[in-house]
């Protein structure tokens, strides 16, 4: 397709927590520098830069991409900010790919980070102004509310239930236990989820990621350099992105489309006719418990409603036939936005090249997918990396 | 009436108020927390040296953003500097004229590479000249606070 070829050659990232300390740009700089520790490459190595980060609001920090840009290895060099919503950290990777690929640049360095701490009384005042102002806003509201219609739809849709859900969440959180940046790794039962306080039906405490600080880098090289650097690049396969209409309440909220059609663009130009067989390991974007459940429907990975039954089965468990989050996902390594997509690029890195550790899946995976979702309820990204 | 049928009198048009109902809690990092610290607890100005580049950032970083390399090398600067550039403000963020105008001042510090703003009084406007020597005055031990105003202002040495 005229393409070059790209490799992902490092990855680094921050403990995700609550709040830090480090401002924005040390968050980036922590992330940034132990990407390019992990290649032995050093920053005049770089060619360009690309910084993915969700609304100012939540740092209270407007230009934040300028602002954080030193932090992010940006000084003097061709530097851009993307910004999809959540979409963010698993687009602002296709952002440097294109770099590369393009023949514009042989190396490019990849960087999210989100700092939500900062907003108070809660994100959720940000969030609010996304809402259509004269139809929906003098309503007041709140960002859960969508969540909840949207997993209410999909439940009602396909006979779901909600402890149906909670298995994610109990798979997640639990596997995030293995993970050394995670913030709320933890042991929780389908009847802890079920007994956590309702926020807005039937979306309750358990099923949701939490509010955090983080970054993640990754460093990006064309193939000639990609082989000089490491014996072991993993490979951009196929890279898709798509949006739905802007208005919510003009889809079935039971079905992502969007990220169906991410997908399919993806699998297009990775080759992938069939997806269950030739996907190994998934890292689909799980704000929400039924989120995974959702967008694994959406990324043709089980047929629509079939997705519980996935879990329920094993069949996503870490050592199942196909492993879904690994990592703990954002439900249990955290969810500072930009950064918690780029952690999904990160797990596919480290597990495709067998250095996960604990959170090692079996038997040598040759491909995984990332996918996030976000925007105005409307982008899927998606990138499907091989070894 | 849309624009397309030229809106003579914007009264008009019907608008309301509304606001992004957010507030921000900040973090001084890694590096602002112990530069504040240092001037509250000991009236010191410290930087961060970075000996490949051969520069002394103040405010301090934690890291160099020419180079990357993580700055561990923590150096005291001289409370004198001399004035780089500066500006007479004779309004507030609304437009309003200013009780007094105040002078905001780009001071390079001795042993410092990059330069800090600040308040430049106890000076006529008048009499500021590029490269005049001035100082820091800080507030009384007992009235900082962890905040780059614990310095006040900065005046003219001697
Ligand atoms: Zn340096």
């Amino acid at each position: 397709m005229g393409y070059r070829k790209v490799a992902v050659v490092g990855a680094g990232m921050t403990k995700f927590v609550r709040r830090s300390l480090e401002t924005g740009k040390e968050l980036s700089f922590e992330a940034s520098h132990m990407a390019l520790e992990s290649c032995q490459l050093t920053l005049d190595q770089i060619q360009s830069v690309v910084f993915g980060s969700a609304p100012d609001a939540f740092d209270g920090v407007h230009m934040k991409g300028e602002y954080i840009s030193d932090g992010a290895g940006a000084f003097r060099k061709p530097y851009m900010r993307s910004y999809v919503g959540g979409g963010t950290g698993v687009f602002t990777p296709i952002q440097g790919w294109w770099h590369v690929a393009s023949g514009m640049f042989d190396t490019c360095l990849v960087v999210c980070e989100e700092k939500m701490s900062p907003c108070q009384p809660h994100p959720q005042g940000a969030f609010l102004t996304i809402f259509d102002h004269t139809t929906e806003r003098p309503l007041g509201p709140n960002l859960l509310w969508i969540f909840a219609l949207e997993m209410n739809r999909y439940m009602h849709r396909h006979g779901i239930t909600e402890q149906d859900i909670a298995q994610v969440a109990v798979k997640n959180k639990k596997n995030a236990l293995d993970h050394p940046c995670a913030q709320i790794g933890r042991e929780v039962s389908i009847d802890d989820v079920m007994n956590s306080e309702v926020l807005a039906w039937p979306v309750k405490r358990l099923d949701i990621s939490p509010v955090s600080d983080g970054a993640c880098a990754i460093v990006l090289a064309s193939e000639e350099v990609a082989k000089r650097i490491t014996d072991k690049p993993v490979w951009f396969e196929g890279v898709g992105w798509n949006l739905e209409t802007a208005y919510w309440t003009n889809r079935d909220l039971y079905y992502p489309k969007q990220v169906e059609y991410a997908a399919r663009m993806a699998y297009e130009m990775a080759g992938i006719r069939e997806p269950r067989k030739e996907i190994n390991i998934v890292e689909p974007y799980d704000p929400f418990d039924y989120k995974e459940l959702h967008h694994l429907e959406g990324l043709l990975l089980c047929d629509k409603g079939k997705a519980p039954e996935l879990t329920r089965s094993g069949v996503t468990a870490r050592n199942g036939d196909m492993p879904v989050c690994p990592s703990g996902g954002l439900l249990g390594v955290g969810n500072p936005i930009a950064a918690a997509g780029l952690m999904k690029i990160c797990e596919l890195f480290w597990q495709l090249r067998g250095e996960a550790g604990k959170r090692q899946v079996p038997g040598s995976p040759r491909r995984g997918l990332a996918q996030a979702w976000g925007d105005l309820m409307q982008v899927g990204t998606v990138v499907v990396l091989g070894r | 009436m849309g624009i397309l049928e030229k809106v003579a009198d914007n009264r008009e048009t019907k608008a309301w108020y509304g606001d992004i109902p957010v507030q921000h809690l900040y973090t001084a990092g890694v590096a602002g927390e112990r530069f504040l610290s240092e001037i509250r607890d000991n009236g010191k100005i410290l930087g961060t040296l970075c000996e490949k580049c051969n520069f002394v950032y103040v405010p301090p970083m934690i890291y160099c953003e020419r180079c990357f390399a993580r700055l561990t090398e923590w150096v005291p600067v001289s409370h004198k500097g001399v004035v780089e550039s500066f500006t007479v403000g004779y309004i507030d963020m609304d437009g309003k004229p200013l009780p007094e105008p105040r002078v905001m001042a780009v001071i390079n510090l001795d042993g410092a590479t990059s330069s800090l703003v600040h308040f430049l009084e106890e000076i006529e406007p008048d009499d500021i000249t590029f490269g005049m020597e001035v100082e820091a005055v800080f507030r009384p031990k007992g009235e900082r606070k962890g905040s780059i105003l614990d310095i006040s202002h900065f005046r003219p040495v001697g």
